[in-house]
């Protein structure tokens, strides 16, 4: 990505340029321009687990068995000692000090050859205090590959395929497309440095408009750019503390994103700054007047009159945050018509509307109805609940967000656990490592939006789109299963249209 | 740490544990290993593989036809007739396919079975296992892949049923190998990462691997995505142009994997000058690949396939291409519904893998311990690839092709159908099962 940054100046020259002057100037301020770009990078570092989660596998060992066939083995290869020592483990699970009689099954990765190599004495079972993290939304899968990405900062790889169900579900039900041959950009491996991922917060109008000096007229953008389509929303349930805003912070520095917080806390520990989006309750509008350096302020519901207050009292861009529940078309419609520049769409951490419809619908539907009215960059559209893979960020700007907003990944980011609901916001209960520092919680979370990015780079790298704010509301370049299906097994015997239960 | 290639003794005891393990594991001593398997391949479908590979038989007790991921093939079955009217099993239920139906003068070539293998590169797998199923599949009179990257010198015995593979990187790519070939495959994409090119881990290209891939040892190879020299299908043609200037017999196979405009692109391969068709599928895939790719980007091949098919017949053109489909392709029971749902034929990876001692344990890239599989399979570390023998590992695809062709005639024959090309796009032979009867 390339972001121009800081002033250019202007050239001294007053009168018209001659043909050569010109073409000195434009160099000089070519050359000012390319010195000025810096890519954009996120800088990761691999940081070692505090409170890592359990071990994927248990690793049994009949103890009787080993003896036994460590002396078969003494005496068949007597004095071959490197023989006889050979492990069935590349991993290092039998290399402590006392080998299989101690196993060591935190660096057991599944391989199985040790339990097919001695199916008689060894055993590798999935550990189920592994498999019970989660619940049906968010499983262990998401939750370890959550661990694994701000851990590592990379993009995760594994060889030998696919392993889960035929589509599924919610954003499982989504693929995303690519292009075969003719592709508008020259992306893939080579040239994903050159995607852009930055998105615009804020409103711009959606034609310019001149008097007949030709000078411009009308509504002018109000708006400004976060590097990355992925913003920290407020944490939910009890993980909201002094701490964990002042990690998100440091974090959403770091990364050029943002962070909601409730109003209250960010007066209470001065925490007013760019970065911060702080959602203001909306019985209490004028509370936004408080807020200097906020660029964007958030009412915490629909309420015009609210609205009305709040902008008297602040030049911010203001936001609304709507939840799916029944009635936020009227409230979202009405949002739109009273000028409110951002909309911050809730559904419940299953990513679900009080109706049980799935956010890439609701996304969709909201962004549609901007689209149907012509509106669609007066507004941007922010969304949370159920973003908890890096799959969904691509699959939600698709359905028509500009951005998402992060919830439970940053629990998990923080080898945190849960006890608490993980479908209910209000009802979260997380506990985090006593071990965490500001440091440590800080560099994981710039790991995660590493890895979140860059696999968004090879959504849009395979595409050949060059950069996320196009991807918004391209419906044409996902693919739903169902629809899919619908295709190809027409007329099969037994397929009904969605699938038989 | 450095290994070094292991003393015989220490070959013949690994080797010599590893292979009883398999077997007494295959026939049921112990069970199924309690970690072993997942949705796609369930434990059952490992295991069964493993039995057919050992004895050259359908296992007993074990589904070896589906696995169990609620969808595609395994929510399909097929519409056998009573059982009085099947036909005899016989070898005279004919399981070949022709891959020259353009009626052109480049070779005539018939395959014995309607798959062929993979491309699985040098450096993504050892030189014992590309051996190994070069021969297996020589002895079929059928083909394997050279996939991306170079062509190991050993390969010339089984020249005539070698296909070369030019992708994108162009690692190994000489005038010497695309002569040698009977068919030159373009890999536009792969299902695992379409549209985001390979990547040889630098731990895997050492100095062999490297030497043929004109290349530095343990350097990260990258291949590109797209050919860096095509913007169209007349691009593509000019590529087709100049392997048959080089190659004038030589069939073209052109892979790719599966957008939502893979019909289009089906056609403008044939009007190139193609004669395979090979769609690969989002969920297979036998190197490493970013988990995201996997899951999310292209359709799954089930899906692919009639859209492909379907859309050749209405431009007239089905009859003069050979469609084959791989990507998630595990068993003949998927062959065979995927010859239903419109291919000619498949293309296998993973399940030679599986053949061969795979658990899919996903550690291809190397894994903690940067070496590659602890299987010897995907890895080119001197130690670990001698557990692969290849003696061992072509008896055993052997025994495992013996079986699946087996099955074949068992599907056809239930089908009352003598021969498998009157399987293609026979949808109406396939059923949609219930997700209960699925499991």
């Amino acid at each position: 990505m390339l972001e121009s940054s800081g002033h250019l100046g202007e050239s001294d020259v007053s009168s018209a340029l001659t043909y050569e002057e010109f073409g000195a100037e434009s160099a000089r301020l070519g050359r000012k321009i390319a010195d000025s770009y810096q890519r954009y990078e996120i800088e990761t570092t691999e940081v070692d687990d505090v409170d890592p989660l359990p071990h994927r596998f248990l690793v049994e060992v009949g103890k009787i068995g080993l003896a036994k066939f460590i002396i078969k083995e003494m005496i068949h290869y007597r004095g071959q000692v490197d023989i006889i020592l050979s492990r069935p483990c590349t991993y290092g699970v039998f290399s402590g000090p006392v080998g299989g009689f101690v196993p060591r099954p935190k660096l057991c990765v599944g391989c199985l050859r040790c339990t097919v190599q001695h199916p008689e004495f060894v055993s590798v079972l999935p550990n189920p205090d592994r498999l019970n993290l989660g619940d049906s939304y968010t499983t262990h899968g998401h939750i370890a590959a959550i661990d694994e990405e701000a851990k590592k900062g990379m993009v995760p790889v594994r060889g030998q395929g696919y392993r889960g169900r035929f589509g599924g579900p919610g954003f499982d039900g989504m693929l995303t497309d690519m292009s075969e041959i003719v592709r508008p950009s020259r992306d893939g491996i080579h040239g994903r440095e050159l995607i852009g991922t930055s998105v615009d917060i804020g409103t711009k109008p959606m034609n310019l408009s001149f008097d007949s000096s030709g000078n411009l007229v009308g509504s002018s953008p109000r708006m400004f750019s976060i590097q990355v389509p992925f913003i920290f929303d407020v944490p939910p349930g009890d993980l909201g503390t002094r701490q964990m805003a002042r990690i998100l912070d440091s974090t959403s520095r770091r990364i050029d994103t943002l962070i909601c917080l409730p109003a209250a806390n960010v007066l209470d520990w001065e925490m007013d700054s760019a970065n911060i989006v702080p959602v203001v309750p909306k019985s209490l509008p004028e509370m936004v007047s408080e807020f200097e350096a906020a660029r964007l302020i958030e009412l915490d519901g629909w309420d015009v009159a609210a609205l009305e207050t709040a902008r008297a009292a602040t030049n911010a861009l203001l936001g609304v945050r709507i939840c799916f529940t029944d009635g936020w078309q009227e409230k979202f419609s009405q949002a739109v018509n009273h000028g409110v520049e951002v909309i911050h769409l809730n559904a419940d951490l299953h990513g679900r509307g009080s109706d049980g419809r799935f956010v890439s619908d609701l996304f969709k539907e909201a962004h549609m109805m901007l689209i149907d009215q012509g509106r669609r960059d007066v507004v941007t559209l922010i969304g949370s609940g159920g973003i908890v893979g890096a799959d969904h960020v691509p699959k939600a700007v698709i359905s028509g967000l500009d951005a998402v907003a992060l919830d439970l990944p940053v629990l998990f980011a923080l080898q945190g656990r849960s006890h608490g609901s993980m479908t209910d916001r209000g009802e979260v209960r997380g506990t985090l490592p006593r071990k965490m520092t500001d440091e440590w919680a800080e560099q994981r979370l710039a790991n995660l939006c590493a890895s979140w990015r860059d696999q968004l780079l090879e959504i849009l790298g395979a595409m050949g789109i060059r950069e996320v704010r196009r991807l918004r509301g391209e419906f044409g370049r996902s693919m739903i299963v169902r629809q899919l299906e619908d295709e190809a097994f027409a007329g099969i015997e037994g397929y009904v249209s969605g699938g038989p239960a | 740490m450095t290994f070094t290639k292991p003393s015989q003794a220490l070959i013949d005891k690994t080797t010599g544990l590893l292979q009883s393990g398999m077997n007494a594991r295959a026939f049921g001593e112990y069970g199924a290993p309690e970690a072993l398997g997942d949705a796609r391949w369930t434990d059952e479908l490992i295991l069964s593989t493993w039995y057919m590979a050992e004895t050259g038989k359908l296992p007993e007790g074990l589904n070896h036809k589906t696995g169990k991921s609620d969808g595609g093939f395994d929510r399909l079955d097929f519409r056998y007739l009573p059982e009085s009217e099947w036909l005899e099993h016989s070898e005279a239920l004919d399981t070949t396919l022709d891959l020259n139906r353009r009626g052109d003068a480049k070779r005539r070539i018939s395959i014995d079975i309607p798959w062929y293998g993979g491309g699985m590169s040098y450096g993504s797998v050892s030189l014992n296992v590309m051996m190994s199923r070069a021969r297996a599949y020589t002895k079929w009179n059928s083909y394997m892949s050279t996939g991306e990257g170079g062509y190991p010198i050993e390969l010339m015995e089984c020249k005539e049923n070698v296909i070369t593979q030019v992708a994108t990187g162009y690692f190994g790519v000489e005038e010497e190998t695309i002569q040698a070939a009977p068919i030159i495959e373009f890999k536009y994409a792969q299902g695992a990462k379409p549209g985001l090119g390979g990547h040889l881990l630098a731990a895997k290209a050492g100095e062999e691997v490297a030497k043929l891939r004109g290349s530095v040892p343990f350097v990260s190879l990258f291949s590109p995505f797209p050919f860096h020299s095509t913007y169209s299908v007349e691009d593509h043609s000019k590529h087709l142009d100049w392997v048959e200037t080089i190659n004038p017999t030589a069939l073209l196979a052109v892979k790719v994997s599966t957008p939502h405009d893979v019909d289009m692109v089906a056609i403008g391969s044939y009007y190139a000058g193609a004669h395979i068709i090979h769609l690969d599928g989002s969920y297979g895939g036998t190197g490493a690949a970013p988990e995201i790719a996997k899951k999310n980007i292209a359709m799954p091949i089930e899906l692919a396939i009639p859209k492909v098919h379907k859309f050749l017949e209405k431009e007239g053109v089905r009859d003069r291409v050979t469609l084959i489909a791989s990507g998630g392709v595990r068993t003949t029971d998927d062959i065979a519904k995927a010859i239903a749902l419109g291919a000619d034929g498949c293309v296998l990876g993973t399940t030679d893998l599986v053949g061969l001692g795979c658990t899919r344990c996903s550690n291809c890239e190397g894994g903690p311990s940067g070496r590659g599989c602890p299987w010897g399979l995907t890895t080119t570390d001197v130690e670990l690839q001698e557990w692969v023998q290849p003696d061992w590992a072509v008896q055993r695809l052997d025994n495992l092709y013996s079986a699946m062709q087996y099955r074949l005639r068992d599907i056809l024959r239930q089908l009352g159908l003598s021969s498998v090309t009157e399987l293609r796009g026979r949808t109406d032979l396939l059923r949609y099962i219930g997700k209960e009867e699925a499991e």
